[in-house]
């Protein structure tokens, strides 16, 4: 009765728009009080976030990210894709999709790549005769779609919160960069192809020239090693996570305060401040979410949640099924960095029964929650789009149901075809 | 008197910004140069603890600096609906509650450095982890109070959610 009680009451705190990591503190300090520890575990659960030598990689790529976007790289990177992909029938739009998913892969926070393209894109789209609702699908849509690409902070989290789980066989973050590249590809494909599709009938957009390419490319000579630091660092095995982060951070602030100089030395306080926000507000989570993992374990909830669950699904595919479902209403309602520390210590022990692998887990979990953030009638980009474009948050909802289907789609694929995932995990 | 108070929380503002933006070079800056000294056979070994350590200062300034502007992260689906009185009501609970338990968390790290003092645990060479660890009193203490005076401020827009 007061178990129904509390969980009631937290609800209601939720949904009058308490932060989450007091929600979770919340719980977690019930769960310790009611199992005789003591408070001091909470603390002790947080400061743990010390012993994990990858966290450092979440700040860095958020810094590096951040910086990019407050620079002029955006609009160089624009220039660099209109350069070489204007040309294509529906050029725009794939340009639009890729830049986005660029700069959503550093910090995994689709909302801020709204905020800083969508007046960037939109006026563009509109432009050259792409169809309105089309126009704001794409802008809304696109900047999730990063999330599955290196170094995106989402993959970088879960990779962290299933070691924690101590799961065989283990998740690296490696592991995770490179089981996203494929699901993420097919999903920036699909939405290609719709794009090209619904592209207005007189374009070639932007007719190919080879002085405007080379122009372009010199013009974003600053930015295209970065790529190659990433794609070579990590996936290659010369760094580690966190050196790929340093030197990723290092290398982007040398560039654009020293070299570029396009962020001011006044300016860069408060940018550096910024993005210690968004990291703040996701480790403040983490940490007490540790604590809420260790509560759960203690009273064996994933045991029993297995037990239950198993008597009533008795398929792989019929929990699969009923899990993306699960993952899209989350998806709707949490944020990834929030629904990533919080869900998956209870989902993943449930999912291995099944014999689901991790790492596969994890960018199931992930490509649910990219389209789950603008899910209607509640995704939350819809509401940072409508606020950006202002435009009512329906309109938006009306524009994305398009790609919100394609996309559907990708995600059945990723769940029932592991091996797209896994095809280079050992 | 009432310049005088704001003043005075202008002034932390400032003191929080520089901070923060203080430690985020540092972090960058010493991650690169432990990269530099671990391929010149040199590696540090006090400087992994220290930048794990600074991580969470940093972090843990900037959830202080969020909370100033409402940039935590939220569930907020009666926000998006509440307007006027109702949203100033439901801004008491959410984030008189936030204080609330920022205030738990000040309690339970303050014995956490207790713990640590009294076992004497050692964060690298001769420097004490209860040392690094007074970040947590610092910054729940801060959210304890920034929370209750969110809970009565006008809300801000937040366009932040990740």
């Amino acid at each position: 009765m007061t178990t129904l009680l509390i969980a009631l009451l937290i609800l209601l705190l939720a949904a009058l728009g308490a932060p989450l990591f007091a929600l979770v503190a919340a719980v977690a300090w019930l769960g310790l009080h009611s199992a005789g520890y003591d408070e001091t575990l909470l603390a002790a659960q947080f400061w743990s976030l010390t012993e994990m030598p990858v966290l450092i990689a979440i700040p860095l790529f958020t810094l590096a990210g951040y910086l990019l976007s407050e620079s002029k790289a955006p609009q160089r990177l624009l220039r660099l894709s209109e350069a070489l992909l204007g040309w294509l029938h529906g050029g725009l739009a794939i340009v639009a999709l890729l830049v986005c998913a660029f700069f959503t892969a550093f910090t995994g926070a689709s909302g801020v790549t709204i905020i800083a393209f969508g007046a960037l894109l939109l006026p563009a789209l509109r432009q050259a005769g792409y169809p309105e609702r089309f126009s704001y699908g794409v802008v809304t849509t696109a900047p999730s779609l990063g999330m599955l690409f290196a170094p995106s902070v989402p993959l970088i989290l879960y990779g962290i919160v299933a070691q924690q789980l101590s799961t065989t066989p283990s998740v690296s973050i490696n592991d995770m960069f490179a089981a996203g590249v494929l699901p993420g590809l097919m999903m920036i494909a699909v939405v290609s192809a719709y794009s090209m599709w619904r592209a207005p009938k007189r374009s070639h957009d932007i007719p190919f020239s080879l002085a405007e390419a080379r122009a372009a490319v010199w013009d974003a000579r600053w930015e295209l090693p970065l790529p190659v630091i990433l794609i070579g660092g990590v996936y290659g095995g010369v760094f580690a996570t966190s050196e790929a982060a340093a030197v990723v951070a290092l290398y982007v602030l040398f560039v654009t305060v020293v070299v570029r100089r396009e962020i001011s030395l006044v300016r860069l306080p408060s940018v550096l401040r910024d993005s210690m926000m968004l990291v703040g507000a996701i480790l403040l989570i983490l940490g007490v979410s540790l604590a809420l993992t260790n509560v759960i374990i203690d009273a064996e909830i994933p045991a029993r949640l297995i037990e239950w669950v198993s008597a009533h699904v008795d398929s792989k595919l019929a929990f699969l099924l009923l899990l993306n479902l699960f993952l899209l209403l989350l998806g709707m309602m949490l944020d990834v960095f929030s629904a990533t520390v919080i869900m998956v210590p209870i989902l993943l022990p449930i999912a291995m029964h099944y014999g689901v692998h991790p790492v596969h887990l994890g960018i199931m979990f992930l490509a649910n929650m990219e389209i789950g953030y603008f899910m209607p009638p509640m995704g939350m980009n819809l509401f940072i789009a409508s606020y950006r474009f202002d435009k009512p948050v329906l309109t938006l909802a009306r524009s994305c149901l398009p790609f919100f289907w394609l996309l559907l789609g990708c995600v059945l694929v990723i769940t029932y075809f592991p091996s797209l995932s896994l095809v280079w995990i050992d | 008197m009432k310049s005088g108070i704001g003043g005075a929380l202008r002034l932390i503002n400032t003191v929080e910004n520089v901070l923060i933006a203080a430690l985020a070079l540092a972090l960058i800056v010493l991650s690169g140069l432990q990269i530099v000294l671990r391929l010149l056979d040199h590696g540090l070994i006090w400087l992994d603890p220290l930048l794990r350590v600074l991580v969470i200062w940093v972090a843990l300034l900037g959830a202080v600096a969020a909370a100033r502007s409402d940039k935590h992260i939220s569930l907020d689906v009666v926000g998006k609906l509440l307007h006027g009185k109702a949203l100033r009501v439901a801004r008491v609970f959410a984030f008189g509650f936030a204080s609330l338990m920022s205030f738990a968390l000040l309690r339970a790290s303050l014995g956490l450095i207790e713990i640590d003092r009294e076992s004497a645990t050692i964060l690298f060479g001769t420097v004490p982890t209860w040392w690094a660890e007074l970040i947590l009193p610092f910054a729940f203490g801060m959210l304890t109070l920034r929370f209750a005076l969110r809970a009565f401020a006008v809300p801000e827009r937040s366009v932040m959610a990740p």
